[in-house]
């Protein structure tokens, strides 16, 4: 079921109906039924998915709890491969099948020979549910939940609908305990729970699926579209990714709360990051980067281990960070590899030049304080983060990188190019669009907006909410598309 | 009643009042960019009685493109109303012959027939739930009754309804301002060049399925049931089939089973197909992969079509 379905807007008061009738200790339940709904609905045989990677966790789990020493670590290596192990054969089995025949028919000159194929797909949320219960496991293991886990709240940790689809990838030892102690709501969190919704459904409905068009438009003929169109096709899908991704986990913060269950922050206005290493560390798919950060780069000894270590640890992780990628959305590829890639260069780069800034900041404090500096660095941070997103979007890497050469070989030209171009009611309205998402979010980073409309008049602050729902039902493209991230 | 639940009740209060002034201009609007929806062409008509109705999927709509109804009109001295509309089968068809005949009269119903139409849920339950016709469908609380029939007993998706009667597809229409012109009007005048590809994904595109027989069946009953009313109604009807290339043609999966199904129908009923589908055979003819242009129309018009509704 999508957020921005009939459906959903049926479902959610519902549910949230009889969850209120019940009593505190046993809302639990419903919430598990209503995620089986919620996640059955469009195609019921996913349940067995659902259901297969709980009682894995949760099988594995006890068995985790209950012994020590090597049969400990087995009993996690023995989840960690089905869950992992599983997604991974979902992802890339049938591409890597598909890659070796090309290459062998490259090698030999004859016919390609015929690998086996899986012929499935995982469901729609798979990589975020087999992260969940990879992260139950791993908490298990190093004890930061040390007590028996009652089965049913396993269950709903991994299936809990409004982050089934795509997070955020909620720690067990953040969830399990709100669930064992009660859900209750509170009218504060209702409030602020509906203004999440309201504001995600906007970024979502208004903003991503209204900028969709074009970059869709543009990226299926790259080879023939005009410099400038990509490059705003480019500036395009950065806001619509973002809108996307961050709409939809403000949906499931926003439901969560209505449920009394906090979700952990998933964004935090991530183009106004200063340096990538912000971007991907504070700003952006939280969720995901403190996983890859716990569960891979500290164990794989992160900073720890020398400067080596370092710069391959960091690597490895954003590697893996785009083969988690592939799939959502975009179909599998090379381009998601060398989206990580990339991202992982703007970390080395980032490290190597630390020192630099340092003594720049050092020797000119002025300067490095100065509201002009810090607006170069988001603008530059932004435009990195744009091209490695060319990557992301494009169909494949020599798509991606005719793209960049069309924009790069007329870079010097965009200024004249952008004053003679007829832009069209579409452009204008999508800048619009981005102007407004980057004022708000300006004010956010200055003060909070949920703090700054408790603090408004009551009229002016409906006035807010009337113009939002009233944009959402004139502007909104109820029609269009799935979440990008939910389609793996 | 606690505080926040006096709010909630105020805000959502004022919430519905401005919805209402929202749907109101909404449905204004419908009214002055109306063009080529059935539904707003019924409601704006002449309550006068018609010579012929015109019914059909988008092959049928260039009769109706620029000034050719009124070209049409001219030439045969008849009254001729078009409310064929893009995609639509005999089961949506009918809907809009019953909501026309509550309102007005005609002496004939003037059938296209698109093979493709009577092959698909898509072309004919599914048509109903479509947003871009119900944003240009005035609301008449008629309209809303038959649509409440048809979902309960045609298996329309009651979301149509839900649709048509909060009028969100007009509140939400991102083309509010322009003129409801179909986007083939826009090339009636051009000229095709034939493209294989181009023909092949668009048969794909209209046979969402393969043909299946009783899927077949269950749209030849409904279009058994829409001649039924035009009689009732003392209204002739004539069938006819639309020239399409001879490339779009040769294509069509399983054409002439389809003839053979729809013949045998008509002869049980006294009525002839009149099919015309290769009396046009050159490019020069169409502005796309299937529809006739200014051109190929007048001459279809001036060699065949006029006869066909000179008969009284």
């Amino acid at each position: 079921m999508l957020f921005t379905s009939l459906e959903f807007f049926a479902f959610l008061p519902l549910t949230l109906l009889v969850f209120a009738l019940l009593p505190a200790g046993r809302r639990w339940i419903w919430l598990l039924l209503a995620s089986c709904v919620f996640y059955g609905v469009w195609q019921p045989s996913n349940l067995i998915y659902l259901g297969a990677v709980a009682l894995v966790a949760y099988g594995c789990g006890l068995g985790i709890q209950g012994s020590e020493g090597p049969r400990r670590s087995a009993w996690l290596a023995a989840g960690l491969v089905v869950v992992l192990g599983s997604l991974f054969a979902f992802k890339f089995h049938d591409f890597i099948a598909g890659e070796l025949e090309r290459l062998s028919a490259v090698v030999t000159g004859a016919e390609p020979v015929r690998l086996p194929r899986i012929g499935v797909t995982a469901p729609a949320g798979y990589s975020f549910y087999a992260f969940a219960a990879a992260s139950y496991l791993i908490d298990l293991y190093a004890r930061w939940l040390p007590e028996q886990q009652h089965a049913g709240h396993v269950a709903l940790y991994v299936a809990y609908f409004p982050k089934i689809f795509a997070g955020p990838i909620e720690r067990a030892t953040h969830f399990l305990p709100q669930v064992r102690d009660g859900l209750r709501a509170h009218p504060e969190a209702l409030v602020l729970g509906l203004q999440l919704i309201g504001w995600g459904l906007f970024k979502k409905v208004v903003i991503a699926d209204n900028l969709a068009p074009l970059v869709d438009r543009n990226f299926a003929i790259a080879a023939f579209a005009a410099p400038m169109e990509l490059l705003i096709s480019v500036y395009f899908f950065a806001f619509q990714i973002y809108c996307d991704f961050s709409g939809y986990t403000d949906i499931a913060i926003g439901v969560s709360l209505l449920f009394g269950v906090k979700l952990m922050e998933n964004f935090r206005r991530p183009y106004l990051a200063r340096s990538t290493a912000e971007f991907w560390a504070e700003r952006w798919h939280i969720s995901l980067g403190r996983w890859f950060r716990d569960y891979l780069y500290i164990p794989l000894g992160g900073g720890r281990a020398g400067a080596v270590r370092r710069y391959a640890n960091l690597m490895i992780v954003f590697l893996v960070s785009g083969l988690w990628h592939a799939g959502l959305g975009y179909g599998i590829g090379w381009t998601f590899l060398v989206w990580g890639a990339l991202n992982g260069f703007y970390q080395w780069l980032g490290l190597a030049t630390r020192s630099f800034w340092r003594r720049v900041a050092a020797f000119a404090p002025r300067l490095s304080g100065s509201v002009a500096l810090l607006l170069l660095r988001v603008v530059l941070t932004f435009h990195l983060i744009a091209i490695a997103w060319v990557f992301f979007r494009a169909k494949s890497v020599g798509d991606a990188l005719l793209i960049l050469q069309k924009i790069g070989s007329r870079l010097t030209e965009l200024p004249a190019l952008a004053l003679k171009y007829p832009f069209t009611a579409e452009h204008a309205f999508g800048f619009g669009l981005i102007g407004l998402l980057l004022a708000v979010e300006i004010l956010d980073e200055r003060r909070p907006l949920a703090v700054r409309l408790a603090a408004m008049p009551v009229w002016l602050r409906w006035c807010v909410y009337y113009i939002v729902i009233f944009a959402l039902l004139i502007l909104g493209r109820w029609q269009a598309k799935e979440f990008i991230y939910m389609q793996f | 009643m606690k505080p926040l639940a006096k709010s909630a009740l105020v805000f959502v209060a004022i919430g519905l009042a401005i919805y209402a002034g929202v749907y109101f201009a909404s449905e204004r609007l419908v009214y002055r960019t109306g063009k080529s929806n059935p539904f707003y062409k019924i409601e704006t008509a002449e309550p006068e009685k018609f010579d012929w109705v015109i019914l059909g999927a988008s092959h049928a709509m260039p009769l109706d493109f620029s000034d050719f109804n009124a070209f049409m009109e001219r030439e045969t001295g008849l009254r001729i109303l078009n409310l064929a509309s893009p995609g639509t089968g005999p089961l949506y068809n009918r809907f809009v012959l019953e909501h026309f005949l509550r309102r007005h009269q005609t002496a004939g119903v003037l059938y296209v027939v698109d093979s493709f139409a009577f092959h698909a849920r898509a072309w004919n339950e599914d048509r109903f739930t479509d947003a871009k016709l119900l944003r240009r469908t005035p609301f008449d609380p008629a309209l809303a009754r038959h649509l409440l029939r048809y979902a309960r007993k045609e298996g329309v998706d009651a979301r149509a309804l839900l649709d048509y009667v909060s009028g969100f597809s007009k509140i939400n229409n991102r083309e509010r301002f322009e003129i409801d012109i179909w986007e083939g009007e826009k090339q009636f005048d051009r000229i095709y060049r034939p493209s294989t590809t181009a023909t092949r994904s668009r048969i794909a595109y209209l046979y969402p399925k393969p043909p299946d027989e009783t899927v077949l069946v269950r749209y030849l009953e409904s279009f058994s049931a829409l001649i039924a009313l035009a009689r009732q109604n003392a209204a002739r009807v004539a069938i006819v089939k639309l020239p399409v290339p001879a490339q779009f043609r040769s294509q069509l999966p399983r054409e002439a089973a389809f003839d053979g199904a729809i013949t045998r129908l008509l002869e049980a009923q006294n009525l002839v197909l009149r099919d015309f589908s290769q009396a046009l055979n050159e490019p020069r003819f169409y502005f796309d992969t299937d529809h006739l242009n200014r051109s190929g129309l007048t001459e279809f018009f001036r060699r065949d079509l006029k006869s066909v509704l000179a008969v009284r």
